[in-house]
């Protein structure tokens, strides 16, 4: 008993452990003439941390009076200005020894400094450039994965669009403004506003959060992959890889566009080859034929499926060709991914295999439904049979009662 | 060949002595009065019989474990040789039995061929029929698919409900607290060994006494007289002609049935998916409807009566006459019962359902009430 005493007590100790720069909020004097800051500060991840006000603000927070509070050598800054802000929450998140007890990261800030936003805000004093509050709040600050933080995946994009979304505050730099309309009609968009996809590609997926920099022609392609595994590799063994090196070809993006990505279909075929290649060349034609493959396989894949629900509906059972169904169902799945090799060999096989496997579907359901017919055409021979039978023990029934009234 | 056959038996046994009895058997004058309702018996034989060749070949192939049960069957209906036929006839021939011997006893009651000296032939034949719904309640589990294991559980949890014994009888049922592996076993000990034997003996005993005593005549009770030698039809070849008929027929409606309407197996039972609105057989519906108008206890006690009365009935009834007309007690006890059937049973079948009537849809409560839905208004297109 004693001993889980001591074990109780040890872990609410560890359990109730903050970390040394860590105040008592009780001693925060700052809260007597800012209560409304503090209002907006209460519910924040660093007060339920017990960061107090002067880990960003300087100052005394101990002191009663408010000048001693403020007074020089306190470090004390009404509003820190961009720069400020950005050093003054690297002193914490830049700190490995600090943020370890959290299990954060601590690059942000040097993260921050190479990127876009960091070089106009460091190298070129430029206070338009984003830095830790524009995005993350500034009193009121949660978690990134807190639903109501402005970072939080579904809030993200609109985030970003408060600054990029602004014609004013983009037209020094020559930015289009329309990204956040665009990315909401595209796929990761509609995944992402619609169906609540929270993993879905986002601003930050793409072009990075405290690092953020707009990837380059020839890192479009490695950004994408990062989701898109398998469309990259196959990507990497066909023909427009090398043109993709050279410069010549935007990896995912000459085909597919950038914000405004819709859900492909084979119709690129018929467009986005075309603004490269001629309708007449060999590149094109190879284009059409896994094209038609796709097709072929995907309208053979969906009457399947039809077939199989209809024989089901009518009784049937249709294991084996549900088994088969799925079956080619993964083949005409997997050529989504391999179309990228636009190797017509490669699409090829498993155009072959779904092919095969949704013509065994039909062989076997009309092979179940002929042996049904058959069945009802069975009772016509049995019935005649039953009819001959009845006619005959009738007669003579009939015989035997007409011997006795004679 | 046949003679040295008949010789070589003859040697060892009194066969002159052994066909007398037969013959006489077999020849055995009818009653007038016999019409084409008196050979319901010998087709309920008839059904039992199938049932029993079938559940044979369904034995073949049929693994009583709840892992192999439900794809046993789907095996005997997919890839065994003629399973689908031998399945479906086994599944049509125990509804077609239930049916054939109730409509037995409703001849034998309309006729007064139960009174006396024949009151013994009708408990026995009621022995007969709450067997064949025993059959038809342990036969119906071993699919072991959602129906059937929702069913058992519900048909399980009401004999649970009975004083004093019902928990008792429940576990002994099920091998359990609930319907799983060892209800399976039971229910199929039941099905294949225990009830086929019992109802053998008592097929018999009901045979036996049927010629024993035979076919009653319309006369009043106590005035009675057999037809003799030579009066009457005779069993052989008359009755057996007409009994040839029916059969050829019946057989016909049974593999038509099969093939026209089979059995579907539907989904393996899930103990974690309880379906919407679980239903007993046809046969328990009007039972299972009656039940749910009335407190748990006195549920079963009203429905308990249903087969008492039915045993108890020739001891009830003992007026002499036999001839329906002039029962007019017997004959309103008779079209109510008929008609409470039906009329339970069908409200049973429509509860909780939703069913449309003259262009209009109406919801049925779990009582059988009609609730009339508002015509669903078809979702704008964007």
């Amino acid at each position: 008993m004693y001993k889980a005493k001591l074990f109780f007590w040890l872990f609410l100790g560890v359990g109730l452990a903050v970390p040394a720069f860590a105040r008592d909020i009780k001693n925060n004097n700052c809260i007597v003439c800012h209560a409304d800051q503090w209002e907006q500060m209460k519910e924040s991840i660093h007060a339920r941390h017990q960061i107090t006000c002067d880990r960003c603000h300087g100052g005394d927070p101990a002191q009663e009076d408010m000048e001693a509070a403020k007074a020089p050598g306190t470090d004390f800054v009404a509003v820190p200005d961009k720069k400020q802000t950005a050093e003054r929450c690297g002193q914490c998140h830049a700190d490995v020894e600090a943020m370890n007890f959290y299990g954060l990261p601590t690059d942000q800030l040097a993260r921050y400094k190479t990127s876009a936003h960091g070089k106009l805000l460091f190298d070129h004093g430029d206070e338009h450039g984003a830095v830790c509050t524009d995005c993350h709040g500034y009193h009121d600050v949660v978690a990134v994965m807190d639903p109501q933080s402005p970072v939080y995946p579904l809030n993200l994009p609109a985030t970003c669009n408060r600054c990029h979304g602004d014609k004013a505050v983009m037209a020094p730099y020559k930015h289009p403004t329309d990204i956040f309309e665009k990315y909401k009609k595209s796929v990761h968009g509609v995944a992402l506003f619609e169906k609540g996809d929270l993993s879905v590609a986002n601003c930050v997926k793409c072009h990075g959060s405290h690092g953020a920099m707009p990837p380059g022609v020839k890192e479009i392609g490695a950004t994408c992959g990062k989701c898109h595994i398998n469309e990259k590799r196959y990507f990497l063994e066909g023909p427009h890889a090398q043109a993709s090196q050279d410069g010549y070809f935007s990896e995912c993006a000459s085909c597919h566009d950038y914000h405004d990505i819709q859900r492909p279909d084979t119709n690129l075929y018929n467009t986005a080859c075309l603004n490269c290649h001629s309708e007449g060349d060999e590149a094109f034609k190879r284009g059409q034929k896994i094209k038609e493959m796709i097709d072929s396989s995907s309208r053979a894949l969906s009457d399947a499926g039809e077939l199989v629900k209809q024989a089901a509906m009518e009784g049937i059972f249709v294991d084996e060709e549900t088994a088969a169904l799925e079956e080619a169902r993964t083949n005409v799945l997997e050529m989504a991914p391999r179309q990228h090799s636009l190797s017509v060999e490669n699409i090829g096989e498993l155009y072959g295999k779904a092919t095969a496997l949704t013509q065994e579907i039909q062989n076997g359901v009309r092979t179940k439904r002929q042996s049904l017919r058959w069945r009802k055409i069975a009772l016509v021979p049995l019935w005649i049979f039953i009819f001959l039978m009845v006619v005959v023990l009738r007669k003579k029934y009939d015989q035997l009662k007409g011997k006795e009234h004679e | 060949m046949r003679n040295y056959i008949k010789q070589w038996f003859a040697r060892r046994f009194d066969l002159e002595g052994m066909n007398k009895p037969l013959q006489k058997q077999l020849h055995k004058p009818l009653p007038k009065h016999i019409n084409w309702f008196h050979t319901l018996g010998s087709m309920s034989l008839f059904l039992f019989i199938s049932q029993v060749l079938t559940g044979i070949l369904l034995l073949v192939y049929y693994r009583p474990t709840v892992g192999e049960a439900f794809e046993s069957v789907k095996f005997i209906m997919t890839t065994a040789h003629a399973g689908w036929l031998y399945r479906q006839i086994h599944a049509w021939g125990a509804n077609l039995m239930i049916l054939v011997v109730f409509l037995h006893m409703l001849r034998t009651f309309l006729t007064g061929s139960f009174k006396r000296p024949r009151e013994l032939t009708w408990v026995v034949g009621v022995v007969i029929f709450i067997l064949t719904l025993v059959f038809g309640f342990t036969g119906y589990l071993l699919p072991w698919n959602q129906l059937a294991y929702w069913a058992t559980t519900v048909g399980t949890e009401i004999a649970g409900a009975v004083p004093w014994i019902g928990e008792f009888t429940k576990t002994l049922l099920r091998g359990g607290s609930g319907v799983g592996g060892e209800t399976l076993s039971r229910f199929f000990v039941i099905h294949v060994i225990v009830l086929p034997w019992l109802l053998f003996f008592i097929v018999a005993i009901h045979l036996f006494l049927v010629r024993y005593q035979g076919i009653a005549t319309m006369d009043p009770v106590g005035e009675e007289k057999q037809p003799k030698e030579g009066e009457g039809i005779p069993f052989f070849p008359h009755h057996v002609l007409k009994e040839g008929i029916v059969f050829f027929i019946l057989l016909g409606i049974l593999i038509t049935l099969s093939v026209v309407a089979p059995f579907e197996l539907g989904e393996k039972a899930d103990p974690l998916t309880t379906p919407y609105a679980i239903k007993p057989e046809w046969y328990f519906l009007p039972m299972y409807q009656v039940i749910k108008y009335f407190p748990k206890l006195i549920g079963i006690f009203v429905t308990g009566l249903a087969p008492l009365l039915l045993l108890i009935w020739p001891f009830l009834d003992k007026s002499r006459e036999k001839r329906l007309l002039r029962r007019p007690i017997s004959m309103t006890i008779g079209i109510l019962t008929i008609f409470s059937l039906l009329f339970f049973g069908m409200l049973g079948h429509l509860s909780e359902t939703k069913t449309k009537f003259f262009g209009k849809t109406y919801e049925f409560d779990i009582y059988g009430r009609p609730h009339a839905v508002a015509a669903e208004v078809p979702a704008r297109s964007p």
